[in-house]
C-alpha cells in the first residue's frame, strides 16, 4: 500500500498502537509491547489494575515522554515525530488535580483558552459552552478551593474541552468520587460526546466504568494488552457462569472449607473452571452449571460445610477481569454494586 | 469550532513567536489574577524588607564607619531591601512549580500546544511582574521613612526594570532547581541556603571594598552585586557611571539561567 493510500485508511482510526515499550530508567517494563487501534468517534476504556501502565500508555500518546521502541499515531500524526501536531488536536486531563485552584473556575478556563490562542471574538462562547456541557454555571465564579472533589473534576474536564479536541484523553476520570458525583461527571461527558462526536480514550479500574460507558474496553496487565472487545463481548468470551454459595456464618463450617482442600478438590471437579472465596461466599466459575451444581453441592455437603443460599450469575466484566487480568476488584470500592449479592 | 481544529491540522507548522508570546501573556495574566484574589501574601512579605529598613537602617545610620559615599545609611541600603524582597518572591517561584509538578497541572501545560521555553520563560516573567509588585508596596514606605529618591522618573524606571530583569532571572534560577529537587522539602532548604548568602554576598548592605578578599570574589560573580549597583544609581546616589556594564551583567546572567531552566525543564515531568 502507498503511504497516501494509508494516510487514507488512517482517517477511520484514531488511535493506532504498534508494539509500544516503555521501561523507566533501564528497570521497570511499564509498557511492554502494546499493540491497540482506536476507531475515531468510540469511548475507548483501558481497564487495568493500579501499576499496570495505563497512566504510562497515556502520558507516551500526549507526547509526554518518548517510548522506548514502538509507534503510535493519533489521527496518522506520530506522537514523537509529530508531538506539535498532535498536542493540537487532543486533550487531557491528568489523574491527579490539574487546575489552579487560587483563581475562579471562569478564570481558569480563561487562561487555557488563551494559552490555546481561542480568538478573543469566540472566547467567551467557548468557555461558556464548556461551562456549560459540565454543568458549571453556576460556580463559574467561585474560587477553585471552595469546588467539591466532583465539581473540581468536571471543571478539568471543561478545560480540556474547550478547544473540542478529537480525542479527550481522560486518567482515571472519576478516582476517589463518590457516586453520585461520578454519575454526574459521566452524564455530562456523554453528552458533550453525542454532540461533538468526539474520541474519548479513558483509564479505569472500575469495571462498571468500563461496562456502562464504553464502546470498546482493553484490559491490560502488566504492561501488556491481556483482552479487546465490547464488554458484552468480553463477558460472552467466558462461556461460562458463576454459583455463588452462601456460606452459614459458623466458624465450623468456614474452618472445614479450608482445613480438607475442599477448594481444591471443588477446583478439580469436571466442568469447574476455578473457585474462590471472599468473606462467606464461595463463587464457582463453572461451564454447565445444571450439571456441575449437584457435584459440588454432593462434595459441601459430605465435608459439612452449612449452605444459607445458592445463586447462579451470568459473568460480569469483573469475572473477565479476574480471569485476565489475575484479580478480582474490591467490590464496595466502586460504588456500584453488583454480583451474585 | 472542529472544522477550525481540523484546518489547524493541516498547517504543519513550527512553534510561532507569537504562540510563545501568547502563552507568556497568559502566564502573566494568571500571575496577576492569583495576586488579586489573594494580596496578604504580597504585605506579609513586605513586613520584612520594612523592617530591615525601619530597624537596622535607623539603628545602622548612627554609625559613621560605613563609607556610603556621604548618603544617609537608610538610603544607601534601600536599593538592596528592595531587591531581597524581590528575589524573596523569584526564588520561592520554584515552589510553585514544585507544587504544580505534584499535582497534574505541569503535566497539563507541557500537553498544551506551546513550545516549553514559552513555559518555562513565561513562568519566570510572570514571576518578575510579581516580584516588582512587591517593590511597588515597598518603595512608597521607604518615601516615608526618608528616603530621598533621584527625581528623574526615567531614572526610577529604568530602576524598576533592573528590578524585574534581575527577578526574572532569579525566578528562572529557581525553577531550575526545582526542576532538579523534586520534593518541597528539599527545594526549601536550598532556598533558604541561596537567599541570605546573596544579600551578604553582594553591595546591598556595605561596599565590596569592606569585604574580606574571599567574600569579594564571590560578590564580582554575584549578579546581585550588579543589579544593587544599577538600582542604586538610578534610584539614590544618581552615579550611573556603571549602569551599561551593570545592565550588560545582568542580561548575560538571564540569557544563561533562562536556556540552562528551559533545558532541566524537559526533565521536571519525567
Ligand atoms: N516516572 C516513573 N518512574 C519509574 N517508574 C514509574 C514511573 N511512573 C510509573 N512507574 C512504574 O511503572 C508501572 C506502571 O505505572 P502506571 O503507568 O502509573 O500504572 P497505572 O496507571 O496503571 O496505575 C508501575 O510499576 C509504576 O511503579
Ligand atoms: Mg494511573
Amino acid at each position: 500500500m502507498t503511504y497516501a493510500k494509508l494516510q487514507k485508511v488512517n482517517m477511520k482510526i484514531a488511535l493506532e498502537i504498534d508494539r509500544l515499550t516503555k521501561i523507566y530508567e533501564g528497570r521497570v517494563n511499564a509498557l511492554d509491547g502494546v499493540d491497540l487501534e482506536v476507531k475515531d468517534g468510540v469511548i475507548f476504556a483501558l481497564l487495568g489494575p493500579n501499576g499496570s501502565g495505563k497512566t504510562t500508555l497515556m502520558r507516551v500518546l500526549t507526547t509526554q515522554f518518548r517510548p522506548t521502541s514502538g509507534v503510535a499515531r493519533a489521527f496518522g500524526h506520530d506522537v514523537v515525530r509529530e508531538d506539535a501536531q498532535v498536542r493540537k488536536i487532543i486533550g487531557y486531563v491528568p489523574q491527579e488535580m490539574s487546575v489552579w485552584t487560587d483563581i475562579t473556575g471562569f478564570e481558569n478556563l480563561l487562561i487555557y483558552a488563551k494559552i490555546y490562542g481561542v480568538s478573543s471574538s469566540s472566547r467567551n462562547k467557548c468557555i461558556q459552552d464548556a461551562l456549560q456541557s459540565m454543568g458549571l454555571e453556576e460556580v463559574e465564579g467561585k474560587l477553585v478551593k471552595k469546588y467539591s472533589g466532583g465539581m473540581i473534576r468536571r471543571l478539568e474536564i471543561a478545560c480540556a474541552l474547550l478547544v473540542k479536541p478529537r480525542i479527550l484523553f481522560l486518567d482515571e476520570p472519576t478516582l476517589g468520587l463518590d457516586p453520585s458525583a461520578r454519575k454526574a461527571v459521566w452524564e455530562n461527558l456523554m453528552s458533550f460526546k453525542k454532540e461533538y462526536g468526539t474520541t474519548v480514550f479513558f483509564n479505569t479500574h472500575y469495571m462498571d466504568e468500563a461496562d456502562l460507558y464504553s464502546d470498546e474496553v482493553a484490559i491490560i496487565n502488566k504492561g501488556k494488552i491481556v483482552k479487546f472487545g465490547t464488554a458484552s463481548d468480553l463477558k460472552r468470551s467466558l462461556h461460562s457462569e458463576i454459583i455463588s454459595f452462601l456460606l452459614a456464618d459458623d466458624q465450623t463450617g468456614m474452618g472445614r472449607l479450608f482445613r480438607s482442600n475442599v477448594l481444591d478438590r471443588i477446583k478439580a471437579l469436571n466442568l469447574v473452571d476455578d473457585a474462590v472465596v471472599h468473606g462467606t461466599v464461595l463463587d464457582v466459575t463453572v461451564e454447565d452449571g445444571e450439571v456441575a451444581l449437584p457435584a459440588i453441592m454432593e462434595l459441601l455437603n459430605c465435608e459439612g460445610v452449612k449452605l444459607k443460599r445458592v445463586k447462579a450469575t451470568n459473568p460480569t466484566l469483573d469475572d473477565v477481569f479476574l480471569k485476565y487480568a489475575g484479580m478480582r476488584q474490591q467490590r464496595n470500592q466502586s460504588g456500584y454494586h453488583h454480583g451474585p449479592n | 469550532m472542529l472544522e477550525c481544529v481540523s484546518k489547524e491540522i493541516n498547517q504543519v507548522t513550527t512553534m510561532a513567536p507569537t504562540e510563545s508570546l501568547r502563552e507568556m501573556f497568559a502566564m502573566i495574566e494568571l500571575e496577576m489574577r492569583r495576586l488579586r484574589h489573594d494580596r496578604t501574601e504580597i504585605y506579609t512579605r513586605a513586613v520584612q524588607p520594612i523592617l530591615w529598613l525601619a530597624v537596622y537602617g535607623t539603628v545602622m545610620s548612627h554609625v559613621r564607619d560605613i563609607p556610603t559615599g556621604g548618603i544617609p545609611y537608610i538610603d544607601y541600603i534601600t536599593p538592596g531591601v528592595l531587591l531581597q524582597s524581590t528575589i524573596f518572591v523569584s526564588v520561592f517561584y520554584g515552589l510553585t512549580i514544585v507544587w504544580e509538578r505534584e499535582t497534574g497541572i505541569l503535566k497539563r501545560l507541557l500537553v498544551a500546544p506551546s513550545s516549553r521555553y514559552a513555559t518555562v520563560i513565561g513562568r519566570a516573567i510572570a514571576s518578575g511582574v510579581r516580584a516588582t509588585v512587591q517593590a511597588l508596596i515597598i518603595f512608597p514606605v521607604a518615601i516615608l521613612l526618608g528616603v530621598k529618591f533621584i527625581s528623574n522618573p526615567l531614572y526610577i524606571l529604568a530602576a524598576f526594570l533592573m528590578l524585574f530583569m534581575i527577578s526574572g532571572g532569579f525566578a528562572a534560577l529557581s525553577i531550575f532547581v526545582a526542576s532538579l529537587m523534586k520534593t518541597r522539602e528539599r527545594f526549601m532548604g536550598i532556598g533558604q541556603a541561596m537567599i541570605m548568602p546573596l544579600f551578604f554576598a553582594s553591595n546591598a548592605l556595605y561596599p565590596i571594598s569592606l569585604m574580606p578578599p574571599f567574600l569579594q570574589s564571590i560578590a564580582f560573580v554575584n549578579p546581585l552585586t550588579y543589579a544593587v549597583d544599577a538600582v542604586r544609581g538610578l534610584m539614590i546616589s544618581g552615579n550611573v557611571t556603571n549602569i551599561f556594564a551593570d545592565f550588560t551583567a545582568v542580561i548575560v546572567f538571564d540569557i544563561l539561567i533562562f536556556t540552562a531552566a528551559s533545558i532541566s525543564f524537559r526533565k521536571i515531568i519525567e
